[in-house]
């Protein structure tokens, strides 16, 4: 089967320490101000004594029909045949068209380079074998990658046997990020 | 989220709108009403190739690697909007500078031959207005392409080619009325005032159509549009839009074409309601980029 890269994110176990954020912007060089990751808070929820507030990490989708690849006119974004989303600095005119597409605001223009800038699924550390900055960091254990395809990686043996969900599905972008709400005592052995 | 797009994305939507519909309004006058609508479609020639320039060098500005831009010719994408837009706008921009330089003055005309210069004239004025309708359309396109909630409003190049056709004609109305050279006669500013109600009316109906079909979509969608009709925009929507840009000129331009207005206040209300249109047509792409922005799915 082909290679279908993504994440499992288990939002049981983040606690918000941003560590992610940070590991990303030191890998990635990505200017202050800007980001390519995030934690999103879902507010207090419930009533005291009984309150709760979930975390929910995110980074680009690396969507299976991306929306910000097929607004692009110079062929600058691209969907690489193993699901990472990238963009290809020398092509991109920076027009932002890419931006605005994204229904999951994971693009930003970069203010250095001037070119649209998001995550790269780490691809500098996937060719040594190492999983992203963001999930090699990530010290819950929240944030996993890998290949969606292969039954051997954690992140398949997770989505088999917790129930999962994705963002904004109706949109039709097909994302590459699956979230796990339940709690998951142990992490699966695997690639 | 924040904006991405603004003014000078704005400003570029507005002028190629301006430049498509006055190029059609000077195609249609010459190919249907010849010698007598002479002065609008020479103003409509003399125009079109300018707004659009300038909106063009505006979106220059806008982009992150300008030097990069030559990029969009390189490639055709065909999935792309922005791309067939970039190819259309080139040879519009191209051919509106030809057509400009068929209508100046015999005199100004160094090269070629009067006759043939009037038959390619025509030639032309049979070719434009196709790539007129896309250049003016495409834009609609493009924000349908990204997925946004008020971006996907189906009707959207429709409203953005009825735009451009009703500010292009009052771009033509408003110089060819306000200029000391080959002003207008009254016979051809009536006509196109009357075009430019209909217009304004169709516009009406298609602004309805759209958001009636807006409200009754999903709630994301929903939520857009109600930003628009009530939430932030509400203010540039019914006042500068709807109120100036829409209904005030609509019933200025309904009451001289009844002759309403004596004689001496039919040119102040002709360049009034024309400019009026102007100024409403910049506030729907305004409206349109900005609100559209504001609001994401959920
Ligand atoms: S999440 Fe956004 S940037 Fe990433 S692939 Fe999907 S549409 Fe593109
Ligand atoms: S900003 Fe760059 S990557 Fe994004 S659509 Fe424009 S050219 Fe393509």
């Amino acid at each position: 089967m082909t290679v279908r890269m993504g994440f499992v994110i288990i939002t049981s176990r983040c606690i918000d320490c941003d560590a992610c954020m940070v590991a990303c912007r030191a890998e990635n060089d990505v200017p202050i101000g800007k980001t390519r990751n995030w934690v999103k808070s879902s507010g207090v929820q419930g009533e005291f004594p009984k309150v709760k507030e979930v975390f929910q990490p995110g980074n680009c989708m690396h969507c299976e029909h991306p929306p910000c690849v097929s607004v692009c006119p110079t062929g600058a974004s691209q969907k690489r045949a193993d699901g990472i989303v990238i963009v290809e600095n020398s092509k991109c005119i920076g027009c932002k068209y890419c931006i605005t597409a994204c229904p999951y605001d994971a693009r930003f223009a970069n203010p250095e380079t001037g070119k649209a800038d998001k995550c790269t699924f780490c691809l500098q550390r996937l060719e040594q074998g190492l999983k992203p900055a963001c999930v090699q960091t990530c010290l819950g254990k929240s944030r996993h990658a890998g290949d969606l395809n292969d039954p051997e990686s954690v992140v398949a043996k997770l989505i088999a046997k917790y129930p999962s969900r994705q963002l904004l599905t109706y949109v039709g972008t097909g994302p590459n990020i699956y979230y796990i709400d339940e709690v998951v005592p142990e992490i699966p052995e695997g690639k | 989220m924040e904006i991405t797009w603004g003014l000078l994305i704005v400003i570029y939507l507005f002028t190629a709108g301006v430049s498509a519909g006055a190029m059609i309004t000077s195609n249609l006058t010459l190919l249907l009403g010849g010698k007598d609508f002479e002065r609008v479609g020479r103003w409509g020639a003399l125009i079109s190739p300018f707004p659009i320039s300038f909106g063009l060098g505006v979106l220059l500005l806008d982009l992150g690697s300008p030097f990069n831009f030559y990029r969009l010719f390189m490639t055709l994408q065909v999935r792309s909007p922005m791309s067939y837009g970039s190819w259309a706008i080139l040879f519009f921009t191209l051919l509106s500078v030809v057509y400009l330089y068929l209508w100046l003055p015999q005199k100004l005309q160094i090269v070629g031959e009067a006759k043939a210069l009037e038959q390619w004239k025509r030639r032309l004025a049979k070719i434009i207005p196709f790539l007129s309708v896309g250049v003016a359309s495409y834009t609609g396109l493009l924000l349908n392409a990204a997925a946004r909630p008020l971006w996907a409003a189906p009707l959207l190049p429709v409203l953005f080619l009825v735009s451009a056709l009703s500010t292009g004609v009052a771009a033509v109305i408003f110089v060819s009325a306000i200029t000391p050279w080959q002003r207008a006669r009254q016979g051809e500013l009536h006509l196109l005032t009357k075009v430019d109600a209909l217009l304004i009316a169709l516009e009406c109906f298609i602004l309805l159509a759209m958001i009636v079909m807006g409200r009754l979509s999903s709630l994301s969608v929903a939520a857009a549009f109600g930003s628009m009709i009530y939430g932030q925009f509400a203010f540039i929507f019914w006042i500068l839009i709807v109120g100036l840009g829409l209904l005030v000129p609509f019933s200025l331009e309904y009451m001289e074409l009844k002759e309403k207005f004596s004689v001496r206040w039919t040119l102040p209300v002709t360049i009034g309601s024309s400019f009026l249109v102007l100024f409403g047509g910049f506030f729907v792409r305004y409206i349109i980029t900005y609100a559209g922005q504001l609001t994401r799915w959920f």
